[in-house]
């Protein structure tokens, strides 16, 4: 079952801080200055925010407007999750938060703060043992380009997490929402029913 | 033939990377004090740009220079610029914008002011070629490669003559014809005449052609997404204005480019450029919106085929004429790889080609996987069909009395093939579909569903020759095979490498493919489009691997005697065929080579090798052996990889939606090199035929040109859910007798076959009626089932 | 079109609906409500619309969650879709309203696409998507009705200077539950029966519901009216995830005596408000179901349709649909 149900509703960190405009030191991808309308205004969120990502907590300075994809690939170096249309379209971005699979582009970073958050750079064990669903995709060459592996990859980490043994049809409904343009769903879905049969 | 690792499947060595999220495709790089550039695009189809006001952009705080295209390379005379003042087609870049952030120079874009003058436009072929009609170019209305661009208006009589439901046939550009064609006709049992539309549609890779550059001195380093690696390696450094050694072009991953990033394009120059402007690296990030219109298309037909059976349904005579939808650059040549595929496949006695390739104001057109091809078998096969019912004819077997063998010859040249094996093709899907049986469901009806059978066969010329193997044995005795293969997803970077370890007899363990960055020292090789790369680089790799075995068993007769015919290559060592204690390892080899020097180690080289595989071989000289040949095998005939599909699909008329129950796709394409590869090519070009079938289409508001089709969600690319979750393959595997292994290409037609079967699965579940149009979508079946007209004209193009 | 990267804008994450309605007040017109963020954060990429405020709901937990009631259920406002589909009072009593959800987007959107925002998404025309100064986006003139217009997605009834059409796969099963929405204001709370919050460009063409200024959406209240009834829900779509659809249908109704005691039909995609099918209900109520029934009511349904240049599938379409809804 997706987390979300009526009983487990999680306490969101307070939104209301006081700001101050906090200048950035690593202007990397969104520059303080010459952005449209920057006023300070008390209430607006607080720039410098922890984040828990595959396990880590990291402080990161974040924008109001960023989203998760962008404060993942440029400000912490996780290039795993792919921009395939930075829309909420195509699914190369999924990762997981709290163990449901979202769209990092059309998350801002902000709403996900204090979230546990799995991109595909955490799947791995620490001493580098694949994910079984990583191993997997490899012993049935699940990706052709690979682009869209990553966001593949998320969404059967969550489907497996809820459901370790899936139907064909259910893998394929629960990966619906990841497109791939070489076409290997077929070997995709081969590769996620061997990950459950060897069991996550 | 018997192989140790050609025809097994093996674990890529890129798959790792693929599935860990450590691939890094172009977009993935980071460089020290690394900028960002945007473009400022033209929002209308054809327009001038001037008074061009930078003052309030390159005030403003983060902006670090705006590049013109007064700047860049030649921009006036290259056919597709990399910027222009000039532009013709919507989405097509004026200028670049760097900043310190992307927001920025979103930002400082806005800020930009110029006056704009909007010239006439046009995105309908037949609307331009009526006189009086507007011009996508102010040189013309027609071009291609090797047709400067002219303008050509047909007779008001031609349009008159064709009446409302028919294409004009005015004077063509081409034209060609073998046999008697009257006579062929006039022994025709059965005619039928239909004049049709395929759409035009974008490639929409996943991953957009975003670009990083930045400069070491003189060298410029680029990291790409490209389909190929050395292919594109001098049109890049021309476009930039360099000479190719001071390119160092990393293509490493690339996210998919079915014939969009097969070559050298040119806006990849534009962080390069500005990068050399502004004196800091760029990293240009292309969104999906601008990747739909400057990242080529498919060009759209409007065509009218006549065709003439025999009683026994073999294809006497065969007229088409294409009208293609050309964009507004030289685009591409569909519409003559179109007369040469209906030429091959069906094996006409007699036919006449004539066609003309007419521009347009939207994207760029260039090759799209089977250009051509693969939209004439989706216009022709369910005419195919239609013969086949009116002469009583089972569809399995007309198409294999039309279907070619190894002795045709096709087009207006009258070409040989190396090998056509598409009638054992057709009878081995037959039989793993169970086709006489399906057969009879033909029509069945379960409530509103009723199902429906098809086939289709498609072709693509697959394989080409005349490219540079290159190899290296270290003093470990590791085998180096250096490709210049890209990595689009194929595999065919390792999958062709293979035959360099199977020629040697290498133990696959101890290979390694040196690819995806230039300064490793790649040969030059053709690009991965067109089907080519298993043809063409296997021969390539064998090439090189021959060269190695002559120089390995030279160097054994120079250290311990004999002559070369005494030696014979075993477990990675030379051995003496008669005295076992005169024997070498590879890796004592390798070092024997450096101390010899010469072309053993690459100290010299054949003067027939690419200047690039000469730097190459300069670059790895001295450091092991050496096998470096142009692949100068036999070649005559074109390299024809076939397909055949199967399909069971089961549709509503009532709401116009069909499932598919049933694939099977079977390829000719010679000797399998990698089954799990061949299975992903076979299935994913089916989910991609099934876009091109029932989908994925270019509409455009003839009004304003303005384009319907942007972002993924309208341009409908197919799903999970759009497709079966189970397919089946097949390969005739039948060996080409041009290639040392036997192998053909085949990404191509395995996308034709799927899509032409669909098509002829809806025609048959809907009793025979022809669309005589690709995409066919819902409301097309639902104004058929409805008995409704269709909302579009016949011979609309690019129209809902 | 090809614009990209969200301007900057300021962000508030109010975490009670006080605070909400107080930041909405505060800054007027230049605020922005973002729930799930999909339609939102296309609007701000493509740049083609902006907002200064952005008021994220987030964390605003009052408005999550499904009760039940004395009278029926409650869903808040910000319940993600995929609450709403694998919720068991939902499934067992009114699985039209999970059926509907369960056919929207993907998987994905739904994790996080919330009800509220589902049932407040603006027109999907893809002109006004675009950009251009259509009179939905403030200007004067309309781009789809027009000679040439590219216009298989829009509207068969209720053209008034636009022909966008209501793309909520949800809206007409709320409005066929005859659910009532609870907004909220500085004023207080106020309920408006689903089928008058949608409206169309006839009454104001630049907003698709009722909600005013300073309001928020809080919540749905679905009543027992039609809990348990006999369910139908059909989407016909291009494609099987993400994409809108071409006509929807949701059907409740009850059967006593072998003919329809109380019918209740809604069609989404033909018009800018989910369209009561009220003469449907008309022809079907007292009736037998049966092949006769269905055929008089699919014609009924399409009456008064003006087809535009390319959406007359449409009409055929409905009618099928209105079909199988009384066959099932």
């Amino acid at each position: 079952m997706i987390t979300q149900s009526k009983t487990s509703r999680r306490n969101f960190i307070k939104g209301v801080i006081a700001s101050g405009a906090a200048a950035s030191s690593s202007a990397y991808m969104f520059g303080v200055s010459g952005c449209s309308n920057q006023q300070v205004s008390t209430g607006g969120v607080e720039r410098l925010i922890s984040l828990n990502v595959n396990g880590m907590t990291r402080n990161v300075d974040v924008l109001p407007n960023e989203t998760l994809a962008m404060t993942l690939r440029y400000k912490l170096g996780l290039t795993g999750t792919k921009l395939g249309c930075d829309r909420g379209e195509c699914g190369a971005c999924t990762v997981l938060v709290d163990g449901v699979n979202l769209y990092a582009c059309s998350l801002l970073t902000h709403t996900a703060r204090n979230k546990q958050i799995t991109t595909i750079e955490g799947l791995e064990s620490s001493d580098g043992i694949l994910h079984p669903v990583q191993q997997a995709m490899i012993d049935e060459l699940g990706p052709q380009c690979g682009f869209c592996t990553p966001g593949q990859i998320m969404s059967a980490v969550a489907l497996l997490s809820n459901n370790p043994n899936p139907t064909r049809d259910e893998v394929r409904r629960a990966l619906s929402g990841n497109l791939c343009r070489c076409g290997a769903y077929d070997h995709y879905i081969n590769a996620v029913m061997l990950a459950a049969e060897r069991g996550i | 033939m018997a192989f140790n690792l050609i025809g097994k499947n093996f674990t890529p060595p890129d798959i790792y990377a693929k599935v860990t999220g450590k691939a890094k495709y172009a977009e993935d790089f980071k460089v020290e004090g690394m900028v960002f550039c945007r473009l400022l695009t033209s929002t209308i189809p054809h327009a001038r740009v001037s008074n061009i006001n930078l003052d309030e952009a390159l005030s403003m705080p983060g902006v670090l220079g705006v590049l013109t295209a007064d700047e860049v390379t030649d921009t006036d005379i290259m056919d597709n610029p990399i910027l222009t003042n000039h532009p013709k087609f919507i989405g097509q870049p004026i200028l670049a914008v760097a900043a310190e952030s992307e927001q920025i120079a979103q930002d400082a874009i806005e800020k930009i002011s110029f006056a704009i003058e909007a010239l006439p436009f046009t995105v309908d072929p037949l609307e331009s070629l009526f006189p009086g009609g507007p011009n996508a170019r102010m040189e013309g209305n027609v071009a291609n490669p090797g047709i400067e661009p002219e303008e050509v208006k047909w007779q008001v009589s031609d349009f008159v003559a064709a009446g409302e439901n028919h294409l004009p046939m005015g004077s063509p550009s081409r034209e060609w014809s073998y046999g008697d064609l009257d006579n062929a006709f006039a022994s025709s049992v059965y005619i039928l005449e239909e004049s049709f539309v395929t759409q035009g549609l974008s490639h929409n890779s996943m991953e957009p052609r975003t670009a990083l550059a930045y400069w070491d001195g003189d060298k410029c380093i680029l990291h790409a997404s490209s389909q190929s690696q050395s292919f594109p390696h001098p049109g890049v450094a021309s476009y930039i204005g360099i000479t190719p050694e001071n390119l160092v072009f990393i293509a490493e991953f690339c996210g998919g480019g079915f014939g969009s990033k097969g070559g050298a394009y040119p806006y990849v120059a534009i962080p390069a450029l500005m990068s050399k402007k502004i004196n800091r690296p760029v990293m240009m990030r292309i969104s999906r919106n601008e990747e739909a219109l400057i990242g080529s298309a498919r060009p759209g037909f409007q065509g009218r085929a006549r065709l003439g059976f025999d009683q026994n349904g073999k294809m006497l005579a065969a007229d088409l004429y294409i009208v293609q939808d050309n964009g507004p650059t030289n685009g591409f040549n569909d519409w003559l790889s179109a007369g040469d595929a209906l030429s091959l496949v069906y094996t006409p006695n007699a036919m006449r080609f004539r066609g003309i390739p007419v521009l347009t104001n939207t994207p760029h057109r260039g090759p799209q996987r089977g250009p051509g091809q693969n939209q004439i078998a989706n216009a022709i096969e369910p005419m195919i069909d239609k013969a086949a019912r009116e002469l009583n004819i089972d569809p399995l077997a007309i198409r294999k009395i039309n279907a070619p063998n190894n002795y045709s010859k096709y087009g207006g040249a009258q070409t040989s093939v190396t090998s056509a094996y598409l009638s054992e093709a057709l009878d081995q899907g037959a039989e793993m579909f169970n086709w006489n049986e399906r057969r009879q469901r033909s029509g069945q009806r379960n409530g509103s569903k009723v199902t429906g059978i098809g086939i289709g066969t498609a072709y693509h010329s697959a394989g080409s020759n005349g490219f540079d193997g290159l190899l290296r044995i270290d003093t470990d005795g590791i085998l180096h095979i250096h490709t210049g293969v890209g990595n689009l997803g194929t595999y065919s970077h390792t999958s062709t490498s293979r035959v360099a370890a199977e020629v040697l007899g290498y133990s696959w363990d101890r290979c390694v493919v040196e690819r995806g960055d230039s300064s490793k020292g790649l040969p030059w090789n053709l690009g991965q489009f067109g089907s080519n790369t298993s043809f063409t680089m296997t021969r390539t790799n064998y090439a090189a691997a021959q060269d190695a075995v002559i120089k390995i068993k030279q160097l054994a007769a120079l250290r311990l005697g004999g002559s070369i015919e005494d030696y014979e290559l075993q477990n990675e060592r030379v051995q003496h065929f008669n005295d076992l204690n005169l024997s070498l390892s590879f890796a004592e080899v390798a070092q024997i080579a450096i101390d010899e020097g010469g072309s053993y180690s690459g100290l010299t080289y054949p003067d027939e090798i690419n200047p690039m595989t000469k730097r190459a071989v300069g670059h790895l000289a001295g450091s092991g052996l050496i096998g470096v040949g142009r692949d100068n095998l036999a070649r005559s005939g074109s390299v024809a990889a076939l397909a055949a599909g199967f399909i069971e699909i089961e549709l509503d008329l009532e709401t116009g939606d069909w499932e598919i129950k049933d694939y099977v796709g079977i390829a000719d394409c010679g000797t399998v090199l990698h089954p799990l590869g061949l299975s992903h090519q076979v299935k994913g070009g089916a989910v991609m035929g099934i876009g091109l079938a029932g989908y994925e289409r270019h509409i455009y508001d003839p009004q304003n040109g303005l384009p319907a089709h942007l972002g993924l969600c309208h341009s409908k690319l197919p799903t999970y859910l759009d497709v079966p979750s189970e397919m089946r393959w097949g390969a005739v595997a039948l060996e080409d007798p041009e290639n040392p292994v036997g192998a053909k290409g085949i990404g191509e037609p395995v996308q034709g076959c799927a899509s032409a079967a669909l098509l002829c699965a809806i025609s048959d579940a809907l009793g025979g009626h022809l669309f005589n149009r690709t995409p066919v979508v819902k409301d097309m079946i639902i104004n058929f089932t409805a008995g409704q007209e269709q909302s579009y004209g016949p011979l609309q193009i690019s129209s809902a | 079109m090809a614009k990209d990267m969200m301007p900057a804008f300021e962000l508030y994450q109010p975490d009670s609906l006080d605070n909400a309605l107080e930041l909405l007040s505060r800054f007027g017109d230049r605020s922005w409500i973002v729930a799930g963020g999909h339609d939102s954060f296309d609007w701000f990429k493509d740049r083609t619309k902006y907002a200064q405020y952005v008021i994220d709901l987030n964390n605003v937990n009052e408005l999550k969650g499904i009760n039940e009631t004395s009278e029926g259920i409650e869903i808040g406002a910000m319940t993600s879709l995929t609450e709403i589909e694998l919720n068991d009072v939902i499934r067992q009593r009114y699985s039209l309203l999970s059926d509907a959800v369960s056919r929207v987007a993907s998987p994905q959107i739904r994790h996080i696409g919330t009800i509220g925002g589902n049932l407040n998404q603006d027109a999907r025309c893809w002109y006004y998507r675009y950009g251009v100064d259509c009179y939905r986006a403030g200007g004067n003139s309309c781009y789809a009705d027009t000679p040439e217009g590219q216009n298989r997605e829009h509207c068969l009834w209720g053209a008034s200077r636009c022909v966008a059409v209501s793309p909520s796969d949800v809206a007409p099963a709320m409005v066929v539950l005859e659910a009532t929405m609870v907004i909220a204001s500085a004023n207080g709370l106020r309920e408006v029966p689903a089928e008058d919050y949608f409206i169309g460009p006839n009454i104001d063409i630049e907003r698709m519901t009722v909600i005013e200024p300073g309001e928020v959406l809080v919540s749905i209240k679905i009543p027992n009216t039609w809990a348990n009834a006999m369910f139908y829900f059909e989407k016909v779509a291009d494609r099987n995830t993400w994409d809108f659809p071409l006509v929807n249908i949701s059907r409740a109704m009850f059967i006593e005596n072998g003919v329809v005691s109380r019918i209740r039909m809604a069609a989404g995609a033909v018009e800018c408000i989910p369209r009561r099918l009220s003469v449907v209900e008309q022809v079907v109520a007292g009736s037998e179901l049966n092949e006769e029934t269905a055929e008089l009511a699919s014609q009924a349904a399409i009456r008064g349709a003006t087809p535009l240049n390319f959406n007359h599938f449409k009409i055929p379409l409905l009618q099928n649909l209105v079909k199988r809804a009384l066959r099932a």
